[in-house]
């Protein structure tokens, strides 16, 4: 890059910017947290907390003789076919697909439109707003439910597991993973609901394919979100009779791939919202 | 140098196979203009259009100089009152401008202060802090026009406005719109209600079926509309005896006399020259004259003898 | 002196008879879903199963056609009530995506729209509104479930030697029953999640969540406190419990006794009870929503 963009980038009016998609983050959170608005992205988040509160209360024997081994597999098992298959994909679904058409169908995005704020950057902070919300909402509940499955071992091998051994490394990376996953399932649900009025027939589609992506042969896995974000899981699972086995993609592959995937889907919306009209009466 | 007007070059917009607004061309000046036509004939796309919120299918359009498309400069000197209903849910008045104002990239404070600002003016400060789902029509209303004055643009533009509003409110907006004109903003209003129309406008523009089919000053509209003739009252004390005078000229088609046998409806094509004999006529039948005024100069007249239906029920 | 012109005239005409005033609900509702082609074609789909099984009783039946296409007897599947079961579970599964596309619809928008007080302003009830606007969605789960099946029992029927009717009575009451039970259930949610979500596509989703996220945590619970009665959350294992109770009572197709909780099933009474509930809250749910008064928030 030539010094002269370089010079033209630094002269953009990124405080302004800045402050513009602060400004839509704070108003889309404060519109969003709030339990009535989004009822059944806090169901999603609370319910495996639930149950495992339940079971401090209720342990069975089988974990005592399993071991900290044993509680990491099931851990890993409730993160990736609980909450990335399922928690953080419809979470995504109900919040994403909503931050456009949801105001279509509210008769409240001309508001946005009038603002003296450039529609690419409205992309953009709408999108930061999803992502924080899924990633508090779903971050939180995995953590929590990382410490809540530990617990009934007694505090001293949570202490040894989590303080002392690898725990805190796998907490970090499930927690690391439940972002990626808000960030790549917001993005591709965020175009959705750019391009499509009804977005629920594309959406059944993303989630057959992945759904079926352990039957899927490799090549064909690695079009979909689901198998970057298991592959940065840190403990296998043991696999079903009729899956078809892969090898994880390596962490370099995996986490730029995701990114780059949100960028591309983030500029096709930003194209996308330049050409948007204001219809309502279509919806 | 910078314009001042908003001009829309050889505009069309069709939905479809259907018609928004065909091959317009307009220069809209400074002043409060308003903009008058039956449903459906294309007032608010004329809005939209001039605020991005639709494209043109052909023609270009330019509010000051500015593309329309590029909402980061244009909209901190536009503000726009359109008449959908609809506002984000759960959020007070206070919430709902400041919010937006942020969005537009004040600061906190800055916001916070605009915002009371803006509830002052459309006297909204006592219900700013309750949910505008709670508001009655006339309040959303006014929280609204607060909304889109909030930032001080010099341009606004208000889709029926007054709906909704007391005749004290309408009153009130109606100054506030006469003092935004007098610091030298563009006030852009359409309005169904003529007669308020016919007073607060400089100049209106009238459109029907996708096409303007009239804009300007009133009396220049109504000069260049030769086909219907000028319509004078002449309040006086003899009216039968002046007007079988005034008969006398060749452009005076018709003559009423008044219920009260005080006042004489005349229709002239030629209102230079009615007006120059007049005095004549006057001195010639020893007439007392109380009043001599055009009776169809105005934004209901002329929308009756250019779109045709009473404007009553335009909108 | 004040003029009074009485020229209003109240309507003094025939009314529609009560009991047919909801039907003027699926009557509009049909025009608008026919209107989709995607909706048509995907319609018509629904009824390609049973099509085929309509052909694989024939040619059971028809030795002579076996022969020319040279296929063997024992190569098409007996008719019986694993067939019959078979052909329930995927057209089923077609009920089900019949209601994610035209469930969603059908409560939401009046709400969104303010339309209810219309409605309820008339000679119209709210159960009136509510088994109108069901009935949109049972009439279309209808002509892919019990319908189709019925015309293929008695094929079947027609086509079978001796006294086969009466030795399985038993399957067109399981045919009937597990459709009605299957089509109830699905309509009560489908009505439930539309009057809650303002948004069809997210109402949509949210039916596919009901199902998959009930089953994933219904899988967690089992895993989690090593049970069985997970299976309770997951609505499809339920309707497939009951579905095997009604074709085949306690046995299996060879006339064992079969212990389903031993099996990894919950017993039939907690999956009707189960159903119960749900259905209990559906409703709950639709009388919170189906009112005449809209409530400020």
């Amino acid at each position: 890059m030539s010094s002269g963009h370089v010079q033209k980038i630094k002269q953009l009016p990124w405080v302004l910017w800045i402050r513009q998609v602060q400004g839509i983050i704070l108003f889309e959170l404060r519109r969003s947290l709030t339990l009535r608005r989004s009822p059944f992205v806090y169901l999603l988040a609370l319910a495996p907390l639930a149950l495992l509160s339940l079971r401090l209360f209720f342990p069975t024997e089988q974990e005592i003789l399993d071991g900290i081994g044993g509680i990491n597999v099931m851990f890993a098992i409730i993160f990736r076919a609980f909450y990335l298959r399922l928690a953080v994909f419809f979470g995504c679904v109900g919040v994403f697909m909503r931050l456009f058409r949801g105001d279509v169908l509210e008769k409240t995005l001309h508001y946005y439109f009038l603002t003296s704020v450039r529609r690419e950057i409205l992309v953009v902070g709408k999108y930061i707003s999803g992502v924080l919300l899924n990633f508090i909402i779903f971050g939180g509940s995995v953590a929590v439910a990382f410490f809540l499955l530990y617990l009934p071992s007694g505090w001293v091998t949570v202490e040894e597991f989590v303080f002392k051994g690898p725990g805190m490394g796998h907490l970090f990376s499930y927690v690391g993973v439940t972002f990626l996953a808000c960030i790549g399932y917001g993005a591709v649900f965020l175009l959705m609901g750019l391009f499509f009025r009804n977005p629920i027939v594309p959406a059944s589609v993303i989630l057959g394919w992945e759904y079926i992506n352990f039957l899927l042969p490799p090549y064909l896995k690695k079009i979909s979100v689901i198998y970057y974000l298991e592959s940065l899981c840190p403990v296998p699972i043991p696999s079903g009779p009729v899956t078809i086995l892969a090898e994880p993609a390596p962490f370099w592959l995996a986490v730029p791939g995701l990114l780059g995937l949100t960028l591309v889907v983030l500029v096709i919306a930003g194209l996308k919202i330049r050409q948007m009209e204001i219809s309502y009466g279509e919806e | 140098m910078e314009s001042r007007e908003i001009r829309f070059e050889n505009v069309s917009k069709f939905d479809g196979e259907v018609l928004g607004i065909n091959r317009v061309s307009l220069a809209i000046r400074p002043g409060i203009t308003g903009l008058v036509g039956p449903n459906g004939s294309g007032k608010t796309t004329l809005m939209n259009l001039m605020t991005g919120l639709l494209r043109p299918t052909r023609g270009k359009v330019s509010v000051l100089g500015l593309s329309p498309y590029d909402p980061e400069h244009l909209f901190r000197n536009v503000g726009y009152c359109t008449q959908f209903d609809a506002f984000p849910r759960g959020t007070t008045g206070f919430h709902f401008i400041q919010s937006f104002l942020r969005i537009h990239g004040f600061t906190g404070a800055e916001a916070t202060r605009l915002t009371e600002e803006a509830l002052i003016r459309v006297k909204l400060t006592e219900a700013a802090d309750r949910k505008i789902a709670a508001y009655s029509k006339g309040m959303r209303q006014r929280i609204k026009l607060a909304q889109a004055i909030a930032h001080n643009p010099g341009i606004l533009i208000l889709d029926e406005p007054l709906n909704g509003l007391d005749p004290m409110a309408r009153a009130e907006v109606i100054a506030l719109f006469r003092e935004l004109s007098a610091d030298g903003k563009h006030v852009i209003i359409s309005s169904h209600i003529l007669h308020e129309v016919d007073m607060i406008s400089d100049q209106v523009i009238m459109i029907n079926g996708g096409y303007v089919v009239a804009e300007g000053e009133i009396q220049d509209v109504r000069s260049e509309m030769p086909e219907h003739p000028i319509q004078v009252l002449i309040r006086c004390s003899d009216p039968g005896r002046l007007a079988s005078r005034l008969f006398q000229m060749d452009h005076v088609v018709e003559a009423k006399i008044q219920a009260d046998q005080k006042g004489l409806l005349i229709r002239t094509r030629d209102a230079d020259q009615f007006y120059l004999r007049l005095n004549e006529a006057i001195l010639e039948t020893g007439q007392d004259i109380e009043a001599v005024a055009p009776a169809d100069e105005d934004v209901h007249s002329v929308y009756q003898y250019l779109i045709g239906s009473n404007g009553g029920s335009t909108s | 002196m004040a003029v009074y012109k009485h020229s209003y005239r109240r309507y003094e005409g025939d009314l529609t008879a009560r009991w047919q005033r909801l039907l003027v609900l699926p009557r509009y509702a049909y025009r608008g879903v026919f209107q989709s082609r995607f909706f048509l074609i995907f319609f018509v789909i629904c009824l390609i199963v049973p099509l085929g099984a309509a052909l694989l009783i024939y040619l059971r039946h028809n030795i002579g056609a076996l022969d020319l296409m040279n296929i063997p007897d024992d190569a098409i599947l007996p008719i019986n009530a694993t067939f019959f079961e078979w052909v329930i579970q995927i057209q089923g599964s077609f009920a089900f995506l019949l209601t994610v596309f035209v469930g969603p619809g059908l409560v939401s928008p009046d709400l969104v729209n303010n339309a209810l007080p219309l409605y309820l302003s008339r000679p119209f009830s709210r159960t009136e509104y509510v088994v109108g606007k069901m009935s949109v969605l049972m009439i279309l789960q209808s002509c892919v479930t019990w319908v189709p099946l019925c015309v293929l029992f008695l094929l079947q029927a027609s086509l079978a030697e001796g006294n086969w009717i009466s030795a399985n009575t038993r399957i067109l009451v399981a045919i009937l029953l597990g459709s009605a039970v299957w089509i109830l259930l699905l309509s009560l949610l489908a009505m439930a999640i539309s009057a809650w979500v303002r948004w069809k596509a997210i109402a949509g989703a949210l039916m596919f969540g009901v199902f998959l996220v009930g089953a994933g945590f219904g899988e967690t619970v089992s895993a989690l406190f090593n049970t069985k009665w997970g299976s309770l959350f997951n609505i499809s294992s339920m309707m497939q419990v009951i579905w095997e109770w009604l074709f085949f009572g306690g046995a299996s197709e060879t006339g064992e006794t079969v212990n389903r909780l031993a099996a990894g099933q919950v017993p039939v009474w907690s999956a009707c009870l189960a159903l119960v509930v749900i259905g209990l809250c559906c409703l709950f749910l639709l009388s919170r929503r189906i009112r005449a008064y809209e409530v400020v928030r």
